[in-house]
């Protein structure tokens, strides 16, 4: 008996669970993916209103905003998806900037919405890019508030600084690529250089930005539809805003410190003859020891490279015979110490902040006294004495040998 | 309509005295329906039950040279007529008084059936019937009936012989490598096959009949020294609970002794191979074969046995295991592909990547349904082709499924009512349910389908999940004959996972599964 | 036949293996600790020596399910709802029941909000919370008609899953793996480590289940070994969480988001594997804890109430759904949501830290009661 009433039941759960699937089809969160548009990149500058703004604007019928940040979007809206799927060949524009400005970055999105029938999610979105003057006026934490809170951009979406407006670096002029990609891809190529940093995400921004250290970012310069990278935007820990730039080679000097460097080289000029000696480098490694005597703090940096002789303008001299190895190890060494004393002293004396993450080896090293420090750390960074120790190994210099 | 019924009603109560004489009449029948010693009666009776029949023949002769009448009853296309007249007759008309006369002196009272049946009839399989019941039945399914003056019951011989196929590789179930034989629809022969391959020891073979009117026979097989006995008792109990007219098929029989006739999956396997049924029985597990049909049933059953085909233990184990991987991921595929694709288009266009996001996006521009129709549109397609391939003549059939489903696909995508990456989904999809060595769980598995293409249409990845969680419910609570649908998977017995998802070497599988609670737990040797 | 039919019934045909319970266990304590576990142990120790935190909360997890081992094995065959009343009389066993009950009721009716939460976020935004519920608390119904065996066996089947997903979710973080922000190891000491074992206890809640399940193995003598692995596993991953999310975020990180795991799967894209984006597996893996979760609270609540009425189980089954749905729906915003999960933990250490180990101590004083009478 229990057996048919197992079944009565059963069936009747099933019959139940079917009907009342049916009212369901409502799919409150059912959006197809071709009716939005992709965002993937985004550009925050100061608060220039583009002409369409304009013109909309004077007709009326807008909302009270304060004009603080344009934002440009960068999408790809089905319509150009499909032009550039369907006809392959990259005659057509495979983005679509449009550009919004207010006060909160959430409304402006939103706003997107009146002007596009596909709207925009951010769930794709690769890159942010900030103008340099948005930058110095408000901090970071501010400007990306929105995108660490709401669930519409990945965290590992990355973030950029821009020495002028922003916009600009999204656009193209190259024709089938699209900027953000762009700019996404070229984060990967730190094998190749040390003038890149390693990539910051929205996440570790967070967490760069909680902890109050100051750090640097990428920076990107833009003319007439080409980009570049170069050299980063020093933003201060305390205020969340950029107080200045490293030029390339500074940048370069960081990477020296930090030893996060996969690849690049080292540029020098021979002392005797003046002549171009180029250092490859394979791999390096850095160590930095905070030394704690009393009060006083110092840095010791130990840096070890190995690499191999990649151009040698050199007329005279052999790389078979090891003495120019030497020759040649020492002046890149010396190169690589002026480099990293540059930026320290930058560091330290104009901008007074410790981006190369001294303190954070302190932190590790010694927590007692990182705990006594941390609070004005900048400040009693810019005071502290750095050692260098630089070594390299020249490990070959390929193929081509003597020359006379 | 009432009063309609209320008439005939009256009139059944009105007829209760024709009622009753007939009754009357046919249980005095049923007394006579034995037979006398009057041979005349006794004839007449039976041609006026079998007279009329097309393929009855009656045959009057005399038995050697006793002149003693004797009649034989037989169908023709169902008996033997070799047997009938080489033996039968022969043995009845031409030697019978060589014998005879050796005996006692010629007298018809002492012709006795004793002897008849003793040193005459030359026929392996002889019985004796006293009514005219159990004679028709008999004739009718290819026995002939001897009938002799003087002798009130009837003998039966057995002269079956049906026209049967030959042994030949069942179409359902091809291997690339193992034995080409497959059953028949002769119960006969398929038991022949079971016992002749190989002398297996105790092999029981315990006959049953099922279905009221068409009587057929049924054979529950199974090793007696191996097999749990409270499992050939329960699978005993079922049959014999079966209550029809007919039972054309073994279908029939699986549809009636399973667990759960609600639930998708089956209960009972199916095969026609009798590879197949012998490893089972090895097993401890129980087989049913029926008479008209080649497919033999086996009881029971997993999930785990639904994926397996003998094939995988006749290659070498490294094979073995990787194509029955193969096999489990291609049940994934066939299951889940299309719901997932729906719950990715159409929920959460942030988990793909983002070049495929934007190809998707472009190529489905123009298309105007939501992903859940266009999915449904072409599975739907697809399902209704397969069926229709399976109707169509040999020389057409798999043409046609090549050629529809290329051209319906492209022709489709060309019109724009779907994107090229469904007819992928869905190409990928039926591809995977073919991998699937049985066909129930195939069928189960494609409206399954359906159901979670449903779910993820209202709830996304949540939706699939969800649906997932339902089905691993029901699987996990479904008992096969007292065995959990998911053993061995679950619970975990690590000895029981060397057969599961791998095919460990064959020296390491020396034990029956603990499952199946056998007697003799040790493969010998 | 019915009124007396359940307790036999359930007990004598429903058995469970020793890994089957070593797995319910498992089960049952992974939940929202997965998620919010770095979070909320950051704010109280605040450096990154959590893990260590994490592997002492473990440990005390395991000493009181020995001890609820030790105090259910004294009475084979019978539920905590059962036996109870045996240690303390009956009103007082009752009263212990009812507040078992009501325990599980609320952690239920708390997981099914944390799932709409965290998917209502994360997978369908704009879907209203009771279609995503439902659905949910269907399936549990089917599921635990079977009784306890269906059960194990579908936690048996979930948990590979969930283990192989999991570790591979968490490997691949290692791209954004930075080692500098596990140390200092102990740079302030131990103290800040004692500090956050409160919570990270909290998140091994689970091995409560033993007072009931015990009667249903086959073999209750090695309840102690299920126990103990069955703590085992949730610890390893748990680490491993802890390990990975605060190695990708830093400690400064972690406390900002409120569902730090899921940010550190989100903060990685392995371009060219199939899925650029693996918060689905997560969130699967997730999906299917919580519904383990939820299905034992389910279980044990009608089981509780089927022991105390001395009914049949089923119309509880049934019965509870509704008070489930309303208990998930008590919490006005998210922060009210971690409210009731914190209270909800606090009862747990009151019931079953400290309970079972009285209860035990009573139990055995009164056994040497009946000795010394004979």
């Amino acid at each position: 008996m229990k057996q048919t009433y197992n079944h009565y039941v059963q069936f009747l759960l099933v019959l139940l669970s079917v009907l009342l699937l049916f009212p369901l089809t409502g799919c409150w969160s059912s959006h197809e993916i071709e009716e939005q548009s992709l965002g993937v990149g985004v550009a925050y500058d100061k608060a220039k209103e583009s002409m369409i703004e304009k013109e909309l604007d004077e007709q009326g019928e807008g909302y009270a905003k304060k004009n603080l940040v344009t934002s440009t979007y960068q999408l790809i809206t089905p319509q150009v998806a499909s032009s550039t799927t369907k006809q392959g060949g990259p005659q057509q524009k495979s983005y679509v900037n449009v550009s919004e400005t207010g006060d909160s970055p959430f409304q402006m999105v939103r706003e997107l919405s009146l002007r596009s029938d596909t709207p925009f999610t951010g769930y794709h979105m690769k890159v942010i890019v900030i103008g340099e003057a948005l930058a110095r006026s408000y901090s970071l934490e501010q400007l990306v508030d929105q995108n660490l809170r709401d669930n519409d951009f990945r965290p590992s979406c990355l973030v950029l600084i821009s020495k002028g407006r922003a916009s600009s670096t999204l656009e193209s002029t190259t024709a089938g690529e699209v900027p953000a990609f762009h700019l996404y891809g070229m984060v990967d190529n730190t094998y190749r250089t040390t003038r890149i940093l390693p990539p910051m995400s929205l996440i570790k921004l967070a967490s760069k930005i909680q902890s109050g250290s100051s750090f640097l970012l990428q920076n990107v310069l833009s003319a007439n539809g080409e980009i570049k990278f170069a050299g980063a935007a020093v933003i201060k820990g305390k205020t969340g805003r950029m107080i200045g730039f490293l030029n390339e080679e500074e940048l370069e000097g960081v990477t020296w410190i930090t030893g996060k460097g996969k690849g690049g080289l080292v540029k020098s000029f021979d002392k005797k003859t003046g002549q171009l000696i180029v250092y490859e480098i394979e791999s390096m490694k850095s160590h930095i020891k905070p030394l704690v005597k009393g009060n006083s703090i110092s840095f010791d940096v130990y840096i070890e490279s190995e690499g191999r002789l990649s151009e040698n303008w050199m007329i005279s001299g052999s790389p078979l015979e090891n003495q120019f190895l030497q020759k040649a190890q020492k002046t890149s060494e010396k190169e690589v110490k002026h480099l990293v004393r540059n930026v320290v002293e930058k560091m330290q004396k104009e901008y007074k902040v410790d981006v190369a993450g001294f303190g954070n080896q302190l932190r590790i090293k010694k927590p007692r006294v990182w705990m006594r420090v941390k609070d004005n750390w900048d400040q009693t960074f810019s005071e502290v004495p750095i050692n260098y120790h630089v070594k390299l190994t020249i490990k070959d210099y390929g193929t081509s040998a003597s020359k006379k | 309509m009432k009063m309609k019924k209320w008439k005939s009603k009256i009139r059944k109560i009105g007829k209760p005295t024709d009622e009753n004489e007939n009754k009357q009449e046919s249980a005095s029948q049923a007394s006579t329906n034995q037979f006398t010693d009057d041979f005349t009666l006794n004839l007449e009776v039976v041609r006026k039950e079998l007279g009329h029949n097309w393929d009855v023949h009656f045959r009057d002769f005399i038995i050697g040279r006793t002149g003693i009448e004797a009649c034989i009853v037989f169908v023709e296309g169902l008996s033997d007529k070799d047997l009938i007249d080489k033996h039968i007759m022969t043995s009845l008309m031409a030697d019978f008084s060589a014998e005879y006369q050796q005996e006692e002196p010629y007298v018809k009272e002492s012709l006795s059936n004793q002897f008849i049946k003793n040193q005459v009839l030359s026929i392996s399989d002889v019985e004796e019937v006293h009514s005219i019941k159990e004679l028709a039945s008999k004739v009718l399914t290819g026995s002939t009936a001897l009938l002799i003056d003087g002798l009130s019951h009837a003998f039966i011989l057995g002269t079956t012989k049906l026209k049967t196929r030959t042994i030949e590789e069942p179409v359902s179930e091809a291997l690339v490598r193992g034995p080409r034989v497959g059953f028949t629809e002769s119960l006969s022969d398929n038991t022949s096959l079971l016992r002749g391959s190989g002398d297996i020891e105790n092999l029981s073979l315990v006959k049953f009949q099922v279905g009221k009117r068409s009587k057929k026979d049924l054979v529950v097989a199974y090793i007696n020294e191996i097999v749990d006995p409270e499992l050939v008792k329960e699978v005993e109990k079922r049959i014999k609970k079966i209550d029809l007219d007919n039972v054309p098929e073994s279908g029939y029989v699986e549809q009636l002794i399973e667990d759960n006739y609600l639930s998708p999956f089956p209960q009972v396997q199916n095969t026609e191979r009798p590879d197949r049924v012998i490893a089972a029985l090895m097993e401890g597990r129980v087989a049913i074969l029926l008479d008209g049909t080649p497919f033999a049933l086996i009881a029971p059953v997993t999930f785990s046995m639904m994926l397996q085909s003998p094939e995988d233990y006749y290659e070498r184990w490294i094979p073995g295991t990787f194509i029955r991987f193969l096999r489990y991921i291609a049940v994934v595929l066939s299951l889940f592909t299309p719901a997932v694709y729906i719950a990715f288009i159409s929920f959460h266009p942030g988990l793909i990547p983002t070049k495929l996001a934007i190809s998707i996006i472009g190529t489905r521009s123009g298309v105007p349904f939501p992903a859940l129709i266009e999915a449904l549109f072409m599975e739907v397609a697809i399902e209704i082709l397969r069926e229709a391939g399976l109707r169509l003549p040999k020389p057409i059939g798999p043409a046609m499924g090549i050629v529809g489903g290329l051209i319906i696909g492209e022709a489709a995508v060309q019109a724009g009512i779907v994107s090229p990456i469904l007819v992928i989904v869905v190409a990928l999809t039926a591809i995977s349910s073919f991998a699937i060595p049985q066909y129930s769980v195939g069928i189960t598995l494609r409206i399954l389908r359906f159901v979670a293409m449903l779910c993820a249409a209202i709830l996304g990845l949540y939706g699939v999940v969800l649906f997932f969680l339902f089905m691993m419910s029901h699987l996990v609570k479904l008992k096969s004959f007292g065995v959990p649908y998911m053993s061995p998977a679950v619970p975990y017995r690590l000895s029981e996972w060397k057969d599961l998802m791998v095919r460990m070497p064959l020296m390491m599988m020396k034990r029956r599964p603990k499952m199946m609670h056998t007697k003799d737990p040790l493969r010998k040797g | 036949m019915k009124g007396s039919e359940p307790l036999e019934m359930i007990n004598s045909k429903d058995r469970i293996t020793t890994p089957q319970t070593t797995i319910v266990v498992t089960n049952f304590i992974l939940g929202t600790g997965i998620l919010t576990l770095p979070r909320a142990a950051a704010e109280k120790v605040k450096t990154p020596d959590i893990w260590l935190t994490v592997i002492l909360g473990g440990i005390i997890a395991m000493i009181a399910g020995v001890i609820m081992v030790k105090l259910s094995q004294q009475f084979p065959e019978r539920t905590f709802y059962q036996y109870s009343q045996e240690i303390v009389g009956k009103w007082m066993g009752k009263l212990f029941s009812f507040l078992m009950i009501g325990y599980f009721l609320t952690l239920g009716g708390f997981h099914a909000r944390s799932l709409a939460e965290v998917t209502g976020y994360l997978l369908l935004e704009g879907t209203p919370k009771w279609a995503i519920i439902m659905p949910f608390m269907w399936a549990s119904l089917y599921l635990i008609r079977g009784g306890i065996n269906p059960i194990a066996r579908i936690f048996e089947i979930i948990f590979p899953i969930t283990v192989i997903l999991f570790l591979l979710v968490a490997f691949m973080s290692i791209k954004i793996f930075e080692v500098d922000n596990l140390r200092p190891v102990l740079g302030s000491g131990i103290t800040p480590v004692l500090k956050g074992i409160k919570t990270t206890a909290l998140a091994f809640t689970g091995p409560e289940i033993m007072l009931l399940i015990l009667a249903f193995m086959k073999e209750p003598n090695k309840a102690g070994k299920a126990v103990l692995v069955g703590i085992t596993i949730p610890l390893f991953i748990y680490v491993i969480t802890v390990v990975m999310v605060i190695g990708a975020l830093s400690v400064d990180g972690v406390v900002t988001r409120t569902w730090p795991t899921l940010d550190l799967i989100r903060s990685f894209e392995l371009t060219g594997l199939i899925f650029e984006r693996f918060d689905s597996l997560l969130l699967v893996v997730w999906i299917m804890q919580m519904f383990t979760s939820f299905t034992i609270n389910h279980y044990a609540a009608s089981l509780g109430l089927s022991q105390l009425f001395q009914k049949d189980i089923h119309p509880f089954m049934y019965g509870l759904l509704p008070i489930f749905y309303l208990i998930s729906m008590i919490p006005k915003n998210i922060n009210d949501v971690f409210k009731l999960g914190d209270m909800v933990g606090n009862v747990a250490l009151v019931l079953f830290g400290f309970l079972p180990l009285l209860l035990l101590i009573i139990s055995k004083i009164k056994g040497r009661k009946y000795e010394t009478n004979l």
